[in-house]
């Protein structure tokens, strides 16, 4: 695996270390309101950005720690943070 | 055959025989050959068949670049005899070859060519449809290289490594070895990578002068020297890179030599800059019969002469476009070789230097003549030349003809990492426009040709690597640059790719018999793009990968399109660059597995072991696979158990019970003291991941367990679905730390009172019951009170170090009660005939917890916890249409129980059945399975397909559950 992550505690590291946890959607919807759609929406309805997407990882096989990087989902590297960021859809 | 034995450039040497064995016969070759080296020096001129043709093909290249050196050895198809070292006692064998390479039974396929044109295959084969099977079956007779038996199994030692390197250096050449010198002065750890078995590239075998009457091969040795004196440059030779992925992910594998540990090694190289120094090969000259053996490039004659001490012939006409070409001629010509005529491409521009030593050693130069065909009926016996537009023509007989079109950079590492590349019309190379981040090329695939240039050019890539690591290289940069510059820039090179000729027996790609006619007959049926074409023709496509068709595809394409801007551009090439072993990618295949801490006691009570997960566990204890006496025993007297695969948790801290409300269904503030509370986990869609028991130790404090399956990634799951909330908790897994036995029996009571002083009496420790206490005071444990196997039982947790001791401290107290060891496939019917549910059996991916009717577990209030799968089982619990878990008997109780796995049909695909055994205990056959809502109601037949049971099937009725001891009666007493 080419891609290398940067754990916030061990560094950058081999992509083979880390588990994927998909994209950033924020925290879970409180549950009384909560009709199917939108409920599906978080659960399982991405954005697939061409382009910079902020991405959960967790640093499986070294500390264990979950975090977000910037990774651009066309040349599977590590960015920075872009400065505009498009709303979620 | 005589072989120079004194020659400095050598890599051979003579007087050191190995053996080899090749179509029956026993030859000799030398210490240092390859196996193609050691067959043309023993007068082998064929080597194999085409794929489709059946033409004969012998040494081009010497370095792999197509099939035509592909051989068989040692029983391995496909090996690539150019680049594979002769070993004492080989068995070497052609490929594609009915008789023999000389007399080929197929020969006459290649008078077929007629009956072949491009995309026939598309063409033909199609209409009408039952032709294929029957076509398909005699083509495989004729067309192919190596054959595989059904039963091959690969031989060799593999191995990986992974190392890191500041800079990585792909190509040992002079610019290389310049590039990975620079950069180690810098105080950077750096890789070189070569594909030949030495360093030295295109300088190594070469007489003409570098420099102050230096040799050319000498300086490539100093280099090589002053390589292997710095210790920050690590070097693999006989190491082809074959993959270039982003961030400076570089992949290789290596060929080991005699002190090697490995046959073949895969090497992945995490570098922060690359180098890319992989020269040049040269450009296949286009002319009629260009394949036939005889017919080879300056590198191969010239290499074969200096490196293996073959002369290629006796004598020989060239056909060359490089002063490369002219350097071979009288070089060869000194060693002894007969030269009728020296054909160059280009009218002028030779180096003049050059042409007078020809002149004094009366070669002929005809410049601005070409080959246009090789005579002879198998190999080459005469020569036709002509002039480049086709006017006048010469013919000599020869049993060497040296041809080549020029040179072409090897730009296969640039296009794997996405560089971009143009066509350049001074050098006539595809050369980089733009480089990927941290990757810098140089050397001779720049076009440069002047040795001194290309080490300079080599010292700038290097010292930029540097910089891209941090040094600071301005000043050596500057100067590096100057005296690049100082010397002779790129070379104005051939850019002729077609003799004039019509093409018929014109191979632009060896592997596939692609012919330029072929090429002209994709052209002509529309295909304008290069890719297209390579698709339609197959040229490119074998296991040479595009090294013969690579770059003259995309110029005869431009040029026979007249294409005005020479938009062309190689094509697209792929990893693996050269033909890799599945083998060498696997590695060492190592068997990373666990074992419990009870391993060996299992092992030498008769333990048969199976791989389950990631864990390595006794499955049976006698070759009984039905289980019988295991069963038994722990239904009438007592067993022992090896559960310590189960994963293991503790979970503590301040907000540890808000991360169990989490992730578990159940309402976990509701967990007595001295008490175990069983709980499932499910997904966000209410599927079922996990079942296991929950205690609460102290405040705060929780311990619990999860299935086997599921240890690895429960701490990941906690920590995923709180990430957001700031929790203040702990936790660690204890999977390996702790181990489980299973006491379980009417008699495990009794074997338990034997060794603790604690009470364990029905009312001190009662069913679901959580005591801690120690054995024999002295061993800690953890006791709970279960019964999976539906017996009265109680399952010990203790560290990891105890578990032999209390192993055998109950195997001794339980002796007076018949104890004994059950497996994996006796806990499997046991539970099954209790139905208490694995997951992954009775459950998969899509199975929620109402469809295994555990939707008791669910607590529906504690809605402030946002619990993980809440939602969806609120959203599935009246879904309709879903599967149910129903209990089965077959009517007749001797029938044989159904395959776990078979489907439940009736007109369509009703369910599946999860797991049926004869119970012994029942004496019935029983199962569970999962079946549509309508089939769930008890007494509804179920008609059961096994695969491969043609018409025949069986049947079963669905019953209550649980099947045995339907009151729990055993569990509790």
């Amino acid at each position: 695996m080419a891609l290398t992550i940067t754990c916030p505690i061990c560094g950058k590291r081999n992509g083979y270390e880390f588990r994927f946890g998909g994209e950033e959607k924020g925290p879970r919807p409180a549950a009384h309101g909560l009709n199917p759609e939108t409920w599906c929406d978080y659960v399982h309805n991405n954005n697939c950005v061409a382009g910079v997407q902020k991405e959960w990882w967790s640093h499986r096989d070294g500390c264990g720690s979950w975090f977000t990087i910037f990774r651009n989902t066309l040349t599977n590297l590590e960015a920075d943070e872009p400065e505009e960021r498009y709303e979620q859809v | 055959m005589n072989r120079f034995n004194q020659l400095l450039t050598l890599r051979i040497d003579p007087t050191r025989k190995k053996a080899f064995t090749y179509l029956g016969k026993t030859y000799q070759g030398a210490e240092g050959d390859t196996v193609a080296s050691a067959l043309y020096a023993n007068g082998v001129r064929i080597f194999a068949r085409s794929l489709k043709y059946h033409r004969p093909r012998g040494l081009y290249s010497l370095d792999g670049e197509c099939s035509n050196t592909c051989m068989e050895v040692d029983g391995i198809p496909n090996v690539r005899a150019e680049n594979t070292l002769l070993k004492n006692g080989m068995a070497v064998k052609a490929q594609n070859v009915k008789g023999t390479p000389e007399k080929d039974l197929l020969g006459f396929m290649d008078k077929m060519s007629w009956a072949m044109p491009a995309g026939f295959y598309y063409n033909t084969m199609h209409k009408p449809a039952m032709i294929w099977p029957i076509a398909l079956k005699q083509i495989r007779k004729v067309a192919g290289l190596g054959k595989l038996a059904p039963d091959f199994a690969m031989t060799g030692k593999y191995d990986e490594i992974f190392p890191t390197a500041d800079v990585c250096v792909i190509g040992g050449g002079p610019a290389g070895m310049s590039a990975a010198l620079s950069a180690a002065e810098n105080g950077l750890r750096v890789i070189i990578l070569e594909a030949r078995p030495w360093l030295g590239g295109f300088f190594e075998y070469r007489v003409a002068e570098y420099q102050n009457e230096v040799p050319l091969y000498q300086r490539a040795r100093d280099l090589a020297k002053q390589v292997a004196d710095t210790p920050d440059i690590r070097t693999f030779t006989h190491t082809a890179m074959v993959g270039a992925y982003s961030n400076n992910l570089i992949t290789a594998f290596q060929i080991g030599g005699a002190n090697d540990s490995f046959d073949q090694r895969y090497i992945e190289i995490r570098a922060q800059s690359v180098v890319v120094a992989t020269g040049c090969i040269e450009r296949p000259l286009l002319f009629d019969n260009n394949e036939k053996p005889g017919v080879m490039q300056i590198g191969c004659a010239h290499r074969l002469a200096r490196t293996y001490g073959l002369l290629a012939g006796e004598k020989a006409v060239f056909s060359i476009g490089h002063d490369l070409g002219l350097e071979a001629a009288i070089d060869l010509f000194d060693l002894g070789l007969k030269i009728s005529c020296v054909a160059d491409i280009r009218e002028d521009g030779q180096d003049p230097g050059l042409v007078e030593i020809m002149q004094r050693k009366k070669i002929p130069l005809l410049r601005g003549w070409v080959a246009t065909e090789a005579h002879g009926k198998k190999t080459l016996n005469k020569v036709t030349l002509s002039t480049l537009q086709g006017t006048r023509d010469k013919e000599f007989s020869c049993d060497l003809l040296v041809a080549s079109a020029g040179m072409t950079p090897v730009t296969g590492p640039l296009t794997l990492a996405q560089a971009k590349l143009a066509f350049d019309n001074h050098t006539g190379f595809f050369l980089p426009t733009q480089l990927p981040v941290k990757m810098h090329a140089a050397g001779r695939m720049s076009g440069l040709n002047d040795a001194l240039a290309i080490e300079a050019s080599g010292r700038c890539a290097g010292l930029q690597a540097a910089a891209d690591c941090g040094a600071s290289v301005d000043a050596n940069l500057d100067e590096a640059r100057t005296s690049l510059e100082s010397r002779p820039g790129p070379v104005k090179g051939s850019k002729m790719v077609t003799a004039p000729v019509k093409g018929d027996k014109t191979f632009i790609c060896f592997d596939e018999d692609t012919t330029v006619k072929n090429i002209k007959q994709a052209i002509e049926k529309g295909f304008d793009v290069t890719e297209l074409i390579k698709r339609f023709t197959s040229a490119g496509t074998g296991p040479g990968q595009g090294g013969i068709p690579g770059h003259n595809l995309p110029l005869f394409v431009a040029q026979y399109n007249a294409d005005p801007d020479v938009s062309a551009k190689p094509t697209t090439i792929r990893p693996p660059l050269v033909p890799t072993f599945i083998a060498t990618y696997a590695g060492a295949n190592h068997d990373m597995c666990k074992r419990t801490p009870l391993h060996a006691l299992q092992k030498k009570a008769g333990g048969v072991f199976r791989r389950v997960g990631v864990w390595n566990r006794a499955r049976y204890f006698s070759q009984d696979f039905t289980c019988r006496d295991e069963i038994d025993n722990v239904r009438n007297n007592v067993g022992l158990f090896d559960a310590s695969t189960l994963g293991k948790f503790k979970i503590w801290g301040p907000d540890a019970l808000k991360a169990l409300q989490r992730v578990y269904v159940s309402d976990m503030s509701k967990i007595s003291d001295g008490k175990i509370k069983y709980s499932a986990m499910c997904n966000e869609d209410a599927c079922l991941i996990d079942d296991g028991v929950v205690i609460k130790r102290g405040k705060n404090d929780y311990y619990f367990t999860t299935s086997t399956a599921r240890a690895g990634a429960t701490v990941e799951w906690i920590r995923y679905h709180t990430r957001y909330d700031g929790w203040n908790y702990s936790m660690v897994n204890l999977t390996d730390a702790f181990g489980v036995i299973n006491l379980a029996g009417p008699d495990a009571r009794k074997v338990l009172a034997e060794i603790t002083d604690a009470d364990v009496s029905n009312d001190a420790f009662p069913y679901t019951g959580y005591r801690e206490f120690k054995i024999k005071n002295t061993i800690p444990v953890r006791a709970m009170r279960l019964g999976f196997v539906g017996e009265l039982s109680y399952e010990l947790h203790a560290p990891s170090s105890y578990m032999p001791a209390l192993w055998e401290i109950l195997e001794d107290a339980g002796s007076e009660f018949n104890i004994r060891n059950f497996g994996l496939e006796a806990q499997n019917v046991l539970r099954m005939e209790r139905c208490h549910v694995i997951i992954g059996a009775e459950s998969e991916q899509r199975t929620t917890l109402h469809d295994v009717g555990l939707g008791f577990l669910w607590d529906r209030t504690k809605t402030d916890a946002k619990t993980v799968g809440a939602f969806a089982l609120k959203q599935t619990e009246k879904q309709a249409g879903r599967l149910k878990l129903v209990g089965f008997k077959t009517e007749d109780s001797d029938a044989r129980a159904p395959r776990d796995g078979s489907i439940i049909v009736d007109t369509k695909i009703r369910g599946y059945v999860c797991i049926a055994r004869h119970s012994h205990t029942l004496d019935e056959v029983i199962g569970l399975a999962l079946v549509d809502e309508s089939l769930a109601k008890i007494g509804t037949k179920l008609e059961i397909y096994e695969d491969e049971c043609g018409d025949k099937r069986l049947y079963a009725v669905v019953a209550p559950t649980p099947f045995y001891d339907p009151e729990a009666k055993r569990l509790k007493m």
